[in-house]
């Protein structure tokens, strides 16, 4: 750690989530603890997090599973000008909709975004430690972090919480020195790299889009169209998905955020084309 | 997960000065997935008189299927259109007889009174108890949402026009709220010279 | 069933869907909420009759559906009956028991007595061993005088001289308890009543809106509906309205329906021949 490197602190080498009471000076969160906030919680003695977080996690048996913003529609490809990362934006518990204008591109850093679904709050809170994390690497080592080291942090950290019921699924989208880089991450602990993905109740009708649509030498302006009609079609079709369609494109200079484009708009425009 | 949930749907009617209208949305999705957008909801039992029916699908048909059967025994029997309360007892029976397997179904019916012409409204549980309204009745997916716009909306003796507006808006920004009814409004306005059927546009996400 | 669609008329019940339900429902599809009375029901013998009282709030789970229900059924021109629990339950039972009054009165050519509907409710209730959610207050006066009986959703009855039932029965009783006295005046009985309805109204949150009144004596029956409003509601000061053409139309289609009178009633009156 950076910060204690500075202070001179010896902290150890503690890489799992929730400390060993057994570690903690006099029974209680010390110093140590409070540095490592971000990936560390304060616990009671006993506390076993699987087992007692299990039926929020699984439902089992009574109702208190926590319903999180399952329904969701992201998707980001490669291409030769980059990587497109577009996304809903629609919040939902049970059939209640409860935003229509939720943010789920997070940017991370100006080559770094991250992508929502699964728990909103497991994920603009873990790719906030990632962000903290990649600045550090920044830090330290006088260079930007790699995408596939960025998107390995995040799955190591998240890999340390399993069973506990995180739920989260994420591409983690960036430009270092090898080019673009697309990765998928989630919260069993899987990392993934591809040239496309889609995640969320959605992600199969885009892949049918994408599938259909998406050349390696198109252009931006025919990738924009088709990462739209993906998200489109699925918030057509998805219950779960709905809203607006938020469009970035990764850049060698950085993200810029494309355009923001409300689905009825899309779908009268789209309805007009078919006459 | 609710059985009323797994297809879908939003119901509304409400009464106006010498006109009612009956409105509903047109999704037919199998819980998620949005199977069809133009789904009938809402039947025709006579002239001035309609049933909306919001609830599982299969039941939505089966039910809409006897209570014709029904009523076309009392057309002949009777040789007289059904009056709209005698049809809320035809349909609260229907569902009654079920009382221990019921069909998941919660009526809502509006119409214009063959004799006096007074509009009635009437909403049912999917065992059939009644309730008569003078003013609004809602049934479906999002009867929160549809609840809030009505009492918000609703006033007495509206006329057509104003009727059509409060019932079309009533429906439309309650759907938004609700990621399992919408894709498209159908609205029927039943005055005592003519009936107009409207689709409308509407979000279709 | 036979090769034509014909519904036969068996009476009773149906269980064709009772299968298919129990499947769907081990599926975890959850069924829906009945509407429910969730009620305040009263009654109390006074000087020369029966007083009935309800509030009008009928809810479905934590929803008001009705604001102003109606929850004392007619049986017979000297019965009436008070309703709780499974809206549509304590609907056909009484519907159901007063039609069969109503044969009896035909077969017998006498008033009907209490006794008899109390017998005839519970005999229902009993035989379907409580699934028939009704929890009843049954009201009347005969020729053996004013009766006042409780009858539960089990089949078993009680009778006193002043009854509650539903949610709002504790609130009620408390009312009762403090404050009845046998041969109460019509007067004081009406306000009793009231005051015990309103109990129920401002402590229970399954009761609400207004309070509705039977008073039932030898040869006359009040039924005041709404006999009180509780709580009035606040006048609205503005109102929300969509002008004319904010909802954008697809497509319409206009039919033009002709009003059939079905009957006219031409009154006949003497040729002015002065």
């Amino acid at each position: 750690m950076a910060l204690a490197d500075v202070c001179k602190l010896n902290l150890g080498n503690k890489s799992y989530a929730f400390p060993n009471p057994a570690d903690i000076d006099g029974g209680f969160s010390s110093l140590r603890t409070e540095l490592n906030t971000s990936e560390q919680f304060a616990v009671p003695y006993n506390f076993d997090p699987v087992q007692s977080f299990a039926p929020f996690a699984d439902g089992a048996g009574n109702d208190v599973k926590i319903q999180f913003n399952h329904g969701t529609t992201t998707l980001a490809f490669k291409f030769k000008d980059g990587v497109i990362v577009a996304v809903d934006s629609r919040a939902t518990a049970g059939s209640w909709i409860a935003s229509q204008t939720v943010k789920k591109v997070i940017e991370i850093n100006p080559y770094l975004l991250g992508t929502m679904a699964g728990g909103a709050a497991d994920c603009s809170y873990w790719e906030r430690v990632l962000a903290k994390q990649c600045r550090i690497y920044e830090l330290r080592n006088k260079e930007r972090i790699s995408v596939a080291a960025a998107s390995k942090l995040l799955a190591n950290i998240v890999y340390n919480y399993k069973g506990m019921g995180l739920s989260m699924g994420t591409m983690i989208c960036g430009w270092d020195k090898k080019g673009p880089g697309l990765y998928y991450v989630d919260s069993d602990g899987t990392r993934l790299t591809n040239d496309m993905f889609s995640v969320g109740s959605g992600s199969t009708y885009a892949y049918g889009v994408l599938d259909s649509g998406v050349r390696y030498n198109m252009t931006p302006k025919e990738a924009y169209d088709v990462a739209q009609r993906a998200i489109y079609h699925a918030t057509h079709r998805d219950a779960y998905s709905g809203g607006v369609v938020n469009l970035y494109h990764m850049k060698e200079t950085g993200w810029v955020k494309v355009s923001q484009i409300d689905v009825l708009d899309l779908h009268y425009r789209y309805a007009q084309e078919k006459k | 997960m609710s059985i009323m949930a797994y297809n879908g749907a939003a119901i509304v009617a409400m009464k106006g000065k010498e006109c009612v209208a009956i409105a509903s949305d047109r999704r037919f999705g199998i819980q998620a997935q949005t199977v069809g957008m133009d789904f009938q909801k809402i039947f025709e039992m006579g002239p001035h008189l309609y049933i909306g029916l919001p609830g599982l699908a299969t039941d939505v048909q089966t039910v809409a299927q006897r209570l014709k059967f029904r009523l076309n025994l009392y057309e002949l029997k009777e040789n007289r259109q059904i009056r709209p309360k005698t049809l809320m007892s035809v349909v609260a029976n229907l569902l009654y007889e079920r009382r221990f397997g019921p069909y998941f179904v919660e009526p809502v019916i509006a119409g214009l009174d063959n004799k006096t012409a007074e509009p009635y409204i009437a909403a049912l549980d999917l065992i059939g108890c009644p309730m008569a309204t003078d003013d609004f009745v809602v049934s479906g997916t999002c009867t929160e949402q549809l609840y809030g716009m009505c009492e918000s909306l609703w006033q007495p003796d509206m006329d057509a026009d104003a009727l059509f507006e409060c019932i079309s808006q009533s429906l439309m920004n309650a759907v938004d709220r609700d990621a399992v009814s919408g894709w498209g409004a159908v609205v029927t306005l039943i005055e005592k010279d003519k009936v107009t059927t409207r689709t409308l546009k509407a979000r279709m996400d | 069933m036979a090769a034509t669609c014909v519904e036969f008329a068996t009476g009773g019940f149906s269980f064709e869907n009772c299968r298919r339900n129990a499947i769907l429902e081990e599926k975890g599809l959850k069924p829906p909420k009945v509407y429910k009375t969730g009620t305040t029901i009263v009654g109390i013998v006074f000087s020369d009759g029966i007083i009935l009282g309800a509030d009008t709030r009928a809810t479905e789970d934590t929803i008001v559906a009705d604001k102003n229900c109606s929850k004392i059924h007619y049986l017979a021109p000297n019965i009436y009956c008070c309703g709780a629990g499974t809206a549509a339950d304590t609907e056909k039972t009484t519907q159901i028991i007063s039609s069969q009054l109503e044969l009896h009165r035909l077969n017998t050519d006498r008033t009907v007595r209490v006794c008899t509907a109390n017998r005839l409710l519970k005999q229902m209730l009993f035989r379907y061993q409580g699934h028939i959610g009704a929890a009843l207050v049954l009201g009347g006066v005969d020729s053996t005088g004013p009766h006042l009986y409780s009858i539960w959703p089990h089949g078993s009855t009680d009778v006193l001289p002043y009854v509650t039932m539903g949610s709002g029965s504790l609130a009620a009783m408390s009312v009762f308890e403090s404050r009845y006295t046998p041969g109460i005046s019509r007067e004081d009985g009406m306000k009793l009543v009231r005051d015990a309805i309103a109990a129920g109204i401002f402590n229970d949150l399954g009761s609400g809106s207004n309070i509705d009144l039977c008073v039932i004596t030898k040869d006359k029956v009040d039924y005041l509906r709404p006999y009180d409003e509780a709580n009035k509601k606040g006048v609205r000061q503005g109102k929300y309205a969509y002008k004319k053409g904010t909802s954008c139309v697809l497509t319409e289609t206009v039919r033009k329906v002709e009003f059939v009178v079905e009957s006219t009633q031409v009154k006949v009156e003497a040729m002015d021949t002065v």
